[in-house]
Parts: structure tokens; C-alpha cells; sequence
């Protein structure tokens, strides 16, 4: 009778799922976003409590904020679990629609900041579409790369990565249109990422990087990419940046950052952050503020958490059960990941100045809520891995 | 899950770590290696510094009267590294400023940036443009209203070339005066007179605020506050009622004196100037100095315009900026006889009863050279000499100076250089001039490519006992010459300050600058000589005419006239003297340039301000 119910699982899963989800959650992964994002509260607070960007008066405004947006966020991401994500990859069209949709609402009914059109303004609060299409990408991609209905094997064949290319292009020119290049880098390292762990063939990964070479390069010859545009992009290569023009960030955040030196200049003590010298300091500069408060030793410490994160992502996907689940969880990791490179990177000279949040820290309901529906899906793969190891030992105990 | 894919997430946890090292080991770069140097760097982006005007010290006469004060004014001051950049700074600020786009690059744009990192642009402007700046100081950056402290001259003219003024500071003083006295652009500085010998004590300390500053410039943060010092105050012995009556007779007289004719000619005398020096005889004060033409300081507050600089820097103006009493010097004429006449005692050439002739013509050079006198005297004591200015007498008298010790010793030029010719008096005014006692060195380095001249001759000797030849003084000079004869040798510094106290008019102890040398001369020379200059002005002497009806039982005057000739110029004309005679209180010596007689021409000015000086109608 066991055996029989096992066969019935693996199409219908719900009902023991439900009964061991309350217990089997992983705590690791859940404590460290957590208190990142608790650690980035501190930090938001010590960047917006003087400067008060945006011309707010209330000194706790951001504050606040992003104490309720963590709330929502945590509710997210447990909510998450009352879904069976294997339900999710057969409706991933309706996924794959919902997130094109946020773009091309962004680009019809969005409005301006610094030159690129990411927000949409819903009256009470507004939202960056980019945020949560990374993770819409992420379940397309899954859904599209991992094991359809009827294979016997799973393997990555040429009409996976057709159709998933097709799906990141999509998202990719939807950015770019924006524009929001530092988004579009973020989508793409994450294709890149899960196309190498699906297993598909080095050849399918050599084709995609020289097809987006040759397009890079056909954009730039048909003045698509104007020069400057791209000696602002690479500003960050030239050792000795000025301080005025396209090197101003760079150098105020490096500035800050080096300043720091080990131990900081003390919580909420950050002058170059403090006093606004360092641009977009609560949001894509928050590891300034990190660097230059709490010194080498705050700025490792976080990065460490995150790097955590993202391998947490990847262990709980190499151990789940199915593809699906796997490339599911590996996706979530890759946008962590490639954000947590593309931000710190920027911040310390090392990638070109171009805005993207760090995930769990950057002031922003779009940003943290997304992730912690990431990380909800992550914990949703762990529970579906643990509930089958439960019914493992069940069966083998059974038997 | 096949075997390939564990490696690929293996590779992808080796990636990880290694993206987490590399960020590592950036940081470790960033803050620990270069952290000291990032620290500097950003505390110095941050942290700006900003001098407070200190307010200039006020000058005061003699009795409290305050001729020269300080106000503030509002100006405009820019850094001129960031305004440059900033088009639409140049722009707003030209709108508000009523100052040409041009004119404002173009102001900026020749600073030598490196080295001036404030220029005043505009000064004394109006209060609505004063709220206007700071209340939208975030579009201005770079821009800054500051106090600076202009010049309030109570007196107008009066003491113009004494007093000195300011002017902002050049590029060049800035290089070199920066760093150790604290200028910088913008800052006034004391050019000539007063204001540039007690500059230093004039200008007072800087305060310095050192504040914190967002990106736009906008102080946020006060870390460091310094109040300024005021300048000290200086209060001279110049009497202001005094010096007024001095220039107003120096400038009535010149005009009078242009309406005379030369004597025989058509020709009307030219007087481009004039000056005189009332002092102290004891103690060296100087009581008034009038230089005539004059200028107005104020033309200096808040910088002078062209036209203005171009009128005081032209010939035809005859150089009104220069104080004709100490920066310029002239042939003295017969004034200068005081000294041939001691050093003809001293040398035993003459002696108080001995008699020299005059008979309107001496051939002691020679018949090749012969020199004649203004008129025909006869014989003559020392006493009648200097009564009648008769130049033949002094000829002998230079003549046996000159052939005594066959003028190896120089005896002329050597009482000259005892009375103070030839060298500074050392007054407490820049620019002094020195003046020429022409010796056998000067004259033959003067002339060392005509060898026929650069021999001394006998005629240099005997020509300068007269004021002629190549001897040139300055009038503050004579002032001194007549200040040793009324103080029987007695030899005082002049000296035009005072006192010099803080700003609460506390004044410094011990700052006097009374100086004197006694020079050990023969009081009973000095007096027989004092007995001829007495003469002078009594009945029959060069300026019995002036001094008529003056007073002479009650203020007995001792004085001199010269009439110096100059090649290719009328004559100038001095009037030297000292009163009253016995217990002298005043020295007053008056030049004209190109006027003709001493006598009849600068003896009334003299008359005049004895009359002032003695409350005599």
C-alpha cells in the first residue's frame, strides 16, 4: 500500500508535504537572510538618520520602512511554503507572462530616476518591476530547463536552451530598455550560471557568449551603444579615477570605503556616507556605508553572510530531488550571487558603475521583498528534498 | 543527479569562493593598506576652511582725532578652481552681480590658480543680493559672501601721502607672503605711506572657521572657530588741524605763485610742486607734511579704476601719488650753506670776526673760471655771508675746505654727511630717498666713460658750498639739517608714530621711537651761525620782506632761503627755519619746484604757518 502511495506521490505530492512542512525548514539559510537584512536596517538607518534623501523629515522614514518591508518579506517568504513549488513549473508560462508583463507595464506606465525608467508609481508606495522579474525569470528558466513531462532522461536538449534563451532574451531586452544595464548583467550571469549547472553542453554555453559578443559588438558598430556611454560604463578600469564626472561615485565610495580601514569610523560615524558625498548611500551604495562605519573587518563579515546565502542556495539545490527543483534554487543563488558581485564590485572599483541593489542591505520594499520570495523558494525546495528523505526512511523502514 | 553536474557545483562552490577572495583581498587594499591614505584624502574632501576679515587698525592724530577707519562691507568671493568649471555659476552670478559673463571669466581665468584659491569679485554689495546668495547658496558653489574691511578716510585728502592706502593684493606679494603672513586673494595690503611700514601691525589676525561640507558646499558642521584679532591702532604726531592749515597755505601759495612772471620774461613760473615739514625739534615729531600735488585715498577703496590710476601715474600730473618731502630729493640752493658755514669754523677757514669780500666777481679757479655773485657785498663776516646768501663768500669758504689737506679728507662732503645729507633720516615712511653728496668716487664711477670728466675739481667743491652742482636733498632732510642747529647738535630720528595701541585703545608700553645722536658739535659755531640766520629774515636779510611784519621780537626766526638753479628748469626754491630762536619749538622747511626766489615765493608760506603756529593775526 506504501509502495502504491509512493508511485501516486510523485504526481501528487500535497498531501504528505503538508504534514512534515512546519518542522522541516531550513533554519540556516532563513537566520542568515535575516539577519543580514536586520544588519541592513542598522546600516539604512545610519545613512538616512542625517541626509535624509529625498527630502523627508522624519529621520526614521527609512527606517521604517524597511522594517515593514522585512516584515512583508519574512511573510513572504513563509507563505511561500503553503504551495508545493513542483505545481509552480507546469503554470510557468503564467509566471513567464506575469514578469514580462511588470516590464512592459514599467516601460508603458513607469517613471524616471537617474536617467533609466524602473519605477512604477502605485500612489502609496512604488515598485521596481526589475526586482521581482529576476525571480519570474528564475522559475521560467527552471521550469523550461529541467525535466518536462514525458522524458525519460533528463538532459538538456537543444530546444531547452532555444526556448529558455529565448525567455532571458526577452527579460534582457525588456531591461535594457530602460534602460537598466546593471539588471540586464544581473539576468544574463544568472542564464549563464543555470545553463552550466543544468549540464547542458559547453558548446550550447560557447554559442550563447559569442552570440551575445556578436550582438554587443553589431550594437555598438550600429551606434546603438554610444562611445561615451561606454567609457562611462568603464570608467572604473582607469587606475587614477578623478573625482568629477563619470569617476565621482567611484571615487567618493572609494573614498569612504578606504577610509574605513579596519575597524570603521564607528556606527553612524561615516562622514563621506553621512554627508551625501557618497551618492545613493542607503540604496546601491549601502556597502559604502558598511566599509566606511565598521572598517575591513564589518565589510568582510558581510560578505561572508552573503556569500553564505548564496552557497546555501547551491547546497540545498545539489541536494534536491528533481531538475526542476535544482535549477530552481541554483537561479535564486546566481541572482545573489551575480548581484553581490556586480554591487560590491562596483562599490570597490573592481565593475563598472551601474545600479543594482546588494541584496537583503540596499534600502528597497521591490529588492528585499523579491529576495525573501527567493529564499522562500529555496526553503520550499529544501522542504520537498526532506520530505522525501522522511518517506525514504518510512518506506525503507517498512519494508 | 549524474556525476557531471556534482563537478559543475563543485566548480561553481571553488568560483564562489574565490569571487569572495578576490573582493577580500580588494578590500584589504582598499583599508588596510591604502586605509591611512583614503582616511587623509577623504577628511580633506570634506573639511573646508574659511578666514574671517580681521578689521584694520584705525589711525589716530596726535590728539585722538581719528583720520583713517574700517568698515565692513559685504563682497563677493569665489573659488575660482570651482566657479570656472561651473558655466551657469559664471552665469547666475553674472545676472546678480551686474558684471559682464566676460569680465568674470576673464577675472578669473588669469589668476594663477595652484596658488589663489579666493578672488574677490564684487565689493559693497547690496543686501537683497546678500539674502539672494545665501538663500540659494546650493546653486552657487564656490561662491561665498564674506566681510572684507574697506578704508573710511574722515579727512579726504588731508596727510594722503602720509597715511599711504590699501590695495588688494597682487599675484606676486601673494607667492611670496602667503604661507608665513596668512594673505590671501582679495586681501587688502598697505601700499605706500603708513599703511605699508606698519602693515603688519595694521592688518590685524584672521579668524578661521574649519567646517564640514556636503557635496554642494554647504557647511553642515562647525569643527574649529577662531575669532579675528583687530589690527592695532596708531596714533601719530601728526596734528590734523595743523597739517590741513599747512596744505591749504602749500596749495594757495603754488596757485599764487603760477600767476608770477620770471622776472624780465613772459615766462610764468610752473611750481608743479611743493612740499613742507613742520617737526618737533625736540623730539623729532613730525608735526604736518604736505606734498603738493595730492591725491584722494578714497579713489582706493574698493579698488581703483582705470582712469583713475592712469590721471596719478601721468607726467602731465606731475606724479601726485609721490610725497615730494621724503621720496624725491632736489638741488637745496643756498639753504645748504648752514653746513659750509660750521665746517668753515670747524676747519678754521673762517673765524667769528674774520671777513671775506665779495666783489660781484671771484676768479680764485682761475680767470678761465670765473664766478660771480648776485649782487656785489663787499666785505662780509660769516654773520653778513649768510645775512645776504652771499655766494662768493661761501666760494672761499669751499675753497679753502677744498684745498685744506688738498681735499684728501673731503672736509665739505664730510659736515654734509654730519648733518644727515646723503643718507636716510630713517622716518617711519617707505620709499625714503637718500639724496647725493656727490664725492671724488661717485663722480668718477658717474663718469667713468668720459675721462675728462671724472676728475673732482676744485668748482665741484666750491659750487656745492652753495647747493649746486650735483647735491641733491630732500626736504625732510633740510628739516633734519635745521633740527641739529636748533637743538645745539643734537640729532633726532624723525618719526610720524606715536603711540600704537590695541583695538580696546590700550596703548603698548615702550614702543617710542624718540631716537637720538648727540654729535658733539660746537655749540658756539652753531650759535654765531643761528645769529646770521636770525639776520636773514631781520631787516636786509633774503626774506626781510616776508617777514616784515611779523613779530620777530616776540618769535625770534632763524631761517634760510635758497634758490637752487637746475639745468634745462626754473629755479627751485626753499625756505628753511626754526622758531622761536632760544627755545626752538618748531622746525618748518618749504620747497618749491620750479618757483623761482626762496625768498619771495616759499618764505610766505613759512610766515604763514609760523603765524598759525603762534596764533598770530
Amino acid at each position: 500500500m506504501i509502495k502504491r502511495r509512493r508511485k501516486k506521490d510523485f504526481d501528487d505530492f500535497e498531501s504528505l508535504g503538508k504534514e512534515k512542512r512546519a518542522v522541516r525548514f531550513d533554519f540556516i539559510l532563513f537566520f542568515l537572510a535575516l539577519a543580514v537584512s536586520s544588519f541592513g536596517v542598522l546600516m539604512i538607518y545610519s545613512a538616512t538618520r542625517e541626509t535624509l534623501p529625498g527630502g523627508v523629515t522624519d529621520p526614521q522614514y527609512y527606517l521604517k520602512r524597511q522594517v515593514i518591508w522585512l516584515a512583508a518579506g519574512i511573510v513572504i517568504c513563509v507563505a511561500v511554503q503553503f504551495i508545493n513549488y513542483r505545481k509552480i513549473q507546469r503554470y510557468w508560462w503564467l509566471i513567464f507572462i506575469i514578469g514580462i508583463s511588470f516590464l512592459a507595464a514599467v516601460l508603458l506606465f513607469g517613471y524616471e530616476v537617474h536617467g533609466s525608467k524602473s519605477w512604477i508609481d502605485l500612489k502609496f508606495f512604488t515598485i521596481q518591476p526589475s526586482e521581482f522579474s529576476k525571480v519570474f525569470m528564475v522559475i521560467s528558466l527552471a521550469a523550461v530547463m529541467s525535466k518536462w513531462k514525458g522524458e525519460k532522461v533528463y538532459q538538456v536538449t537543444f530546444k531547452k536552451v532555444a526556448i529558455s534563451s529565448t525567455v532571458t532574451l526577452i527579460f534582457v531586452i525588456l531591461v535594457l530598455l530602460e534602460p537598466d544595464y546593471g539588471t540586464a548583467l544581473m539576468y544574463f550571469i544568472a542564464y549563464l550560471g543555470l545553463l552550466f549547472l543544468s549540464g547542458a553542453n559547453f558548446l550550447y554555453l560557447l554559442s550563447i557568449l559569442g552570440l551575445t559578443a556578436g550582438g554587443f559588438f553589431i550594437a555598438l558598430k550600429a551606434g546603438l551603444i554610444k562611445q561615451y556611454q561606454l567609457d562611462r560604463i568603464l570608467v572604473f578600469l582607469k587606475p587614477d579615477v578623478s573625482s568629477e564626472g563619470a569617476g565621482y561615485n567611484l571615487y567618493q565610495s572609494k573614498l569612504a570605503i578606504g577610509s574605513g580601514d579596519f575597524l570603521g569610523k564607528g556606527l553612524f560615524l561615516g562622514k563621506q556616507t553621512n554627508l551625501s558625498y557618497v551618492p545613493a548611500h542607503h540604496t546601491d551604495f549601502i556597502f559604502s556605508v558598511i566599509g566606511e562605519e565598521l572598517g575591513f573587518l564589518g565589510a568582510v563579515l558581510v560578505l561572508l553572510v552573503l556569500g553564505a546565502i548564496a552557497w546555501r542556495c547551491f547546497y540545498i539545490a545539489s541536494n534536491s530531488s528533481d531538475s526542476f527543483g535544482m535549477l530552481l534554487s541554483s537561479g535564486i543563488g546566481f541572482i545573489i550571487l551575480s548581484q553581490v558581485v556586480i554591487n560590491i564590485g562596483m562599490t570597490i572599483g573592481l565593475m563598472p558603475i551601474i545600479g543594482i541593489p546588494l541584496p537583503f542591505l540596499s534600502s528597497g520594499g521591490s529588492s528585499l521583498i523579491s529576495m525573501f520570495l527567493g529564499i522562500g523558494l529555496v526553503e520550499n525546495v529544501y522542504i520537498w528534498k526532506e520530505v522525501r528523505k522522511d518517506y525514504e526512511i518510512s518506506y525503507q523502514e517498512l519494508k | 543527479m549524474g556525476s557531471n553536474i556534482k563537478i559543475r557545483f563543485k566548480i561553481i562552490l571553488y568560483l564562489l569562493v574565490i569571487i569572495l577572495i578576490v573582493i577580500i583581498l580588494r578590500l584589504y587594499f582598499l583599508q588596510i593598506m591604502s586605509g591611512e591614505l583614503y582616511a587623509e584624502e577623504a577628511s580633506k574632501s570634506i573639511t573646508r576652511e574659511k578666514t574671517v576679515a580681521a578689521p584694520r587698525g584705525n589711525i589716530y592724530d596726535r590728539n585722538g582725532k581719528l583720520i583713517v577707519g574700517s568698515v565692513p562691507v559685504a563682497a563677493v568671493a569665489v573659488e575660482p578652481h570651482i566657479v570656472l568649471k561651473n558655466e551657469d555659476v559664471m552665469k547666475a552670478l553674472s545676472d546678480c552681480l551686474d558684471m559682464s559673463y566676460k569680465d568674470i571669466k576673464e577675472k578669473l581665468e588669469k589668476i594663477d590658480i595652484p596658488y589663489i584659491d579666493r578672488v574677490i569679485l564684487k565689493q559693497d554689495i547690496d543686501t537683497a543680493i546678500i539674502i539672494y546668495l545665501k538663500e540659494n547658496s546650493s546653486k552657487f558653489p564656490g561662491v561665498e559672501v564674506v566681510d572684507v574691511y574697506w578704508r573710511e578716510y574722515n579727512f579726504d585728502y588731508l596727510a594722503s601721502h602720509l597715511l599711504g592706502y590699501t590695495v588688494e593684493i597682487d599675484e606676486d606679494r601673494l607667492k611670496s607672503k602667503k604661507y608665513e603672513e596668512g594673505y590671501e586673494g582679495g586681501d587688502q595690503i598697505g601700499h605706500t605711506g603708513l599703511e605699508e611700514t606698519y602693515e603688519s601691525l595694521l592688518k590685524g589676525k584672521k579668524g578661521k572657521i574649519i567646517y564640514e561640507v556636503d557635496p554642494l558646499g554647504r557647511p553642515v558642521n562647525i569643527l574649529e572657530e577662531t575669532d579675528p584679532i583687530s589690527g592695532n591702532d596708531l596714533y601719530l604726531t601728526i596734528d590734523i588741524d595743523l597739517q590741513r592749515v599747512v596744505e591749504k597755505i602749500l596749495y594757495e601759495s603754488i596757485l599764487e605763485v603760477r600767476q608770477k612772471k620770471i622776472k624780465n620774461t613772459d615766462e610764468y613760473y610752473k611750481v608743479p610742486g611743493g612740499a613742507v615739514v613742520v617737526l618737533s625739534p625736540k623730539n623729532g615729531q613730525i608735526l604736518a607734511m604736505a606734498s603738493y600735488p595730492t591725491f584722494n585715498p578714497e579713489l582706493f577703496v574698493g579698488g581703483i579704476s582705470q582712469a583713475n590710476w592712469e590721471y596719478l601715474n601721468n607726467q602731465e600730473n606731475y606724479y601726485p601719488q609721490i610725497n615730494r618731502a621724503v621720496m624725491s630729493s632736489f638741488p637745496p640752493g643756498s639753504v645748504i650753506k648752514i653746513v659750509p658755514a660750521y665746517a668753515g669754523f670747524a676747519e678754521g677757514i673762517i673765524s667769528e670776526r674774520s671777513r671775506l669780500n665779495c666783489a660781484g666777481l671771484w676768479l680764485g679757479l682761475g680767470k678761465d673760471f670765473p664766478k660771480s655773485c648776485w649782487s656785489s657785498h663787499g666785505s662780509l663776516d660769516i654773520r653778513g655771508g649768510i645775512k645776504n646768501s652771499c655766494d662768493i663768500y661761501f666760494y672761499q669758504v669751499g675753497y679753502g675746505l677744498f684745498t685744506k689737506y688738498n681735499n684728501m679728507e673731503e672736509l665739505l662732503q664730510k659736515y654734509l654727511r654730519i648733518f644727515g645729507f646723503g643718507s636716510l633720516t630713517g622716518i617711519d615712511l617707505p620709499h625714503e630717498v637718500e639724496g647725493l653728496v656727490p664725492d671724488k668716487e661717485w663722480k668718477k664711477d658717474y663718469f667713468k666713460d668720459q675721462a675728462g670728466y671724472s676728475v673732482w675739481f676744485p668748482g665741484d667743491t666750491v659750487n656745492m658750498t652753495i647747493g649746486q652742482g650735483d647735491l641733491l636733498v630732500t626736504p625732510l632732510q633740510t628739516v633734519q639739517a635745521f633740527s641739529i642747529l636748533a637743538n645745539r647738535g643734537i640729532q633726532y630720528t624723525p618719526y610720524i608714530v606715536k603711540e600704537i595701541g590695541d583695538a580696546e585703545g590700550n596703548l603698548f608700553p615702550g614702543i617710542s621711537r624718540e631716537e637720538y645722536k648727540d654729535l658733539n658739535l660746537n655749540e658756539y659755531f652753531i650759535e654765531i651761525i643761528e645769529d646770521g640766520l636770525v639776520q636773514v629774515v631781520g631787516p636786509g636779510g633774503t626774506a626781510a620782506s616776508v617777514f616784515r611784519d611779523f613779530p620777530l621780537d616776540r618769535i625770534p626766526v632763524a631761517g634760510k632761503t635758497g634758490t637752487a638753479e637746475f639745468y634745462g628748469r626754473q629755479d627751485y626754491a626753499w625756505f628753511a627755519s626754526y622758531a622761536p630762536v632760544g627755545n626752538p619749538e618748531y622746525v618748518v622747511v618749504a620747497m618749491l619746484e620750479e618757483a623761482g626766489s626762496g625768498g619771495s615765493n616759499v618764505a610766505p608760506i613759512v610766515e604763514k604757518i609760523y603765524r598759525y603756529l603762534f596764533n598770530i593775526n
